[in-house]
């Protein structure tokens, strides 16, 4: 009895080590072995099949805002004060025909409506209906050249630390036919803390890809150098870039 | 075979991936619960929905920790809600810095953690499976129909209230309970209602989401499997070492046996 009691306690102390074991090789280089799972994941998850579109009685008509709030820049209160009205959003980088786009001319071209739910990587979802320009409708008018490998959205906002909010998708990601770019949510234009006038939808992915108060589209071939070289806001942070699981 | 024989019970792959889903499931379990603190609630439930809230873990204006389940309150300072910060001191979070990986609340890192183990358990389970059934000792753990009649027996003569156990093969019909549970019910479980709560997957397969009752029940299923497989954890643990622990030990590290009084081989 004596032995099992002395194992049960060597068990107990092994527990307990898990915790500041586990902090020491985080903070160690297995922290990149770690990170190889991502490629993995984005290999055999990738970016397939439709996102569940509901049904108008699963909104929630109270949609959770997700990441920070409406920002506080004077550019950006200048745009809100004047209802939008001097807003543009400009796609360019690597493309045939750089083109600027006011909300007018997003609006009249042909809208999507999906009733899809937003997956926080915190952990909560919400259900709301979205509308607004497929990505690739805005791709196709601005023709990607044969050097663009990824669509970087930069945003009005800028971080408590003073880093500009921005994500990125590849090609494929952003042609897919739930990519949208959005302009209302339930039936009435983007409020400014749910990302007025223009933000991205990606339903196949966790939240933080669905950039918000996006102005610029850049293609690019690599996205190394922008930041500090993650692809986005979240994924500088530690997030993974592949964000579907 | 009688009593001290010595039988060559465990097979390199069983030994190497028992000892893999061990390390494992330790890392699974406290970076599983440092990414349930990001949003330390459960809904049965698609979306999030506090109607349909059983389980909440948070704190109050004063720094009470609270744990709520299924309506019914506890107060959980220094435990759950309010307790260790991972950093020498305490800070309002559900699960405590001693139970989480990494110690400090980071919920990047944690799912760095979780999804790597998570592939490190799927592939062992993969070679423990493939190894288990082209050398067939896989069956000598599986529940059969034999076993039924025996499990109550069993049960008695661990309770003491009868002398000797049924006769068995190599594991006793109890065991041959939890392992059928765990191999073939729970851990393919905890698979799917993980992957459930990836809007990469639920987009491919959102059917199997939905049996478990949309993203937010998948994420209630996931956290109990986990429970479950947290008992059995312990049972086994608390069993080995009370089974003759050095023989147990020893069967998992060099593969060879000592049969006790009651050990059977075979199926």
């Amino acid at each position: 009895m004596k032995r099992s009691l002395f194992v049960a306690s060597s068990i107990s102390a092994a527990l307990a080590a898990c915790a500041p074991i586990g902090t020491k090789l985080n903070d160690s280089g297995f922290h990149k072995v770690l990170s190889g799972a991502e490629g993995l994941n984005h290999l055999v998850l990738g970016t397939h099949g439709l996102a569940k579109e509901y049904a108008e009685s699963d909104v929630d008509k109270d949609f959770r805002m997700n990441g920070f709030s409406t920002p506080s820049d004077a550019n950006y209160n200048r745009l809100q004060n004047g209802n939008f009205r001097d807003y543009r959003l400009v796609i360019d980088g690597a493309v045939e025909r750089r083109q600027t786009f006011t909300l007018d001319r997003l609006r009249a071209m042909k809208q999507q409506t999906q009733i899809t739910r937003h997956d926080c990587v915190e952990g909560w979802s919400a259900i709301g209906k979205w509308r607004g320009v497929r990505l690739s409708d805005l791709l196709d008018a601005v023709g990607p050249r044969s050097d663009a490998r990824y669509v970087v959205f930069h945003c009005m906002d800028v971080s408590p630390d003073n880093v500009p909010y921005y994500e990125s998708l590849d090609l494929q990601q952003a042609h897919h036919p739930q990519a949208l770019m959005a302009l209302d949510l339930n039936g009435r234009a983007l409020d400014p803390d749910h990302g007025a006038p223009v933000r991205l939808r990606v339903p196949t992915q966790l939240g933080y890809k669905s950039a918000k108060w996006v102005n610029r589209i850049e293609l690019v071939g690599s996205y190394r150098n922008l930041y500090s070289g993650a692809g986005g806001y979240w994924e500088d942070q530690g997030y993974e870039w592949y964000a579907g699981i | 075979m009688a009593l001290g024989t010595k039988v060559y019970r465990n097979s390199i792959p069983t030994r190497l991936t028992h000892w893999l889903f061990f390390i494992a499931f330790l890392a699974l379990v406290s970076s599983g619960l440092e990414i349930f603190n990001a949003a330390p609630y459960l809904d049965a439930s698609d979306k999030s929905n506090p109607a349909k809230r059983v389980l909440s873990i948070d704190s109050t204006d004063s720094h009470v920790g609270q744990t709520t389940i299924f309506g019914h309150t506890f107060t959980t300072t220094g435990f759950l809600g309010f307790g260790d910060d991972g950093m020498g001191g305490r800070t309002d979070r559900a699960f405590p810095g001693w139970l989480t990986i990494p110690a400090y609340q980071s919920l990047a890192d944690g799912r760095r953690w979780h999804l790597f183990f998570a592939w490190v358990m799927v592939i062992c389970g993969a070679v423990y499976f493939i190894a288990g059934f082209t050398r067939g000792n896989l069956k000598e753990l599986v529940l059969r129909r034999e076993d039924l009649p025996k499990i109550l027996p069993m049960q008695l003569y661990y309770f003491r209230l009868r002398k000797e156990p049924p006769p068995h093969g190599t594991y006793n019909p109890l065991q041959k309970v939890a392992y059928t549970l765990v191999l073939f019910v729970f851990a393919p479980l905890l698979v799917l209602t993980g992957l459930a709560l990836s809007p990469g997957f639920d987009s491919m397969f959102h059917p199997i989401t939905a049996v478990f009752g949309g993203r937010q029940f998948a994420r209630l299923w996931h956290f109990v499997i986990m429970l479950m497989l947290i008992g059995f954890f312990v049972t086994h643990i608390s069993l080995v070492a009370t089974q003759g622990v050095i023989n147990q030990m020893k069967s998992m590290i060099t593969g060879w046996f000592k049969l006790g009084k009651h050990d059977g081989v075979g199926i």
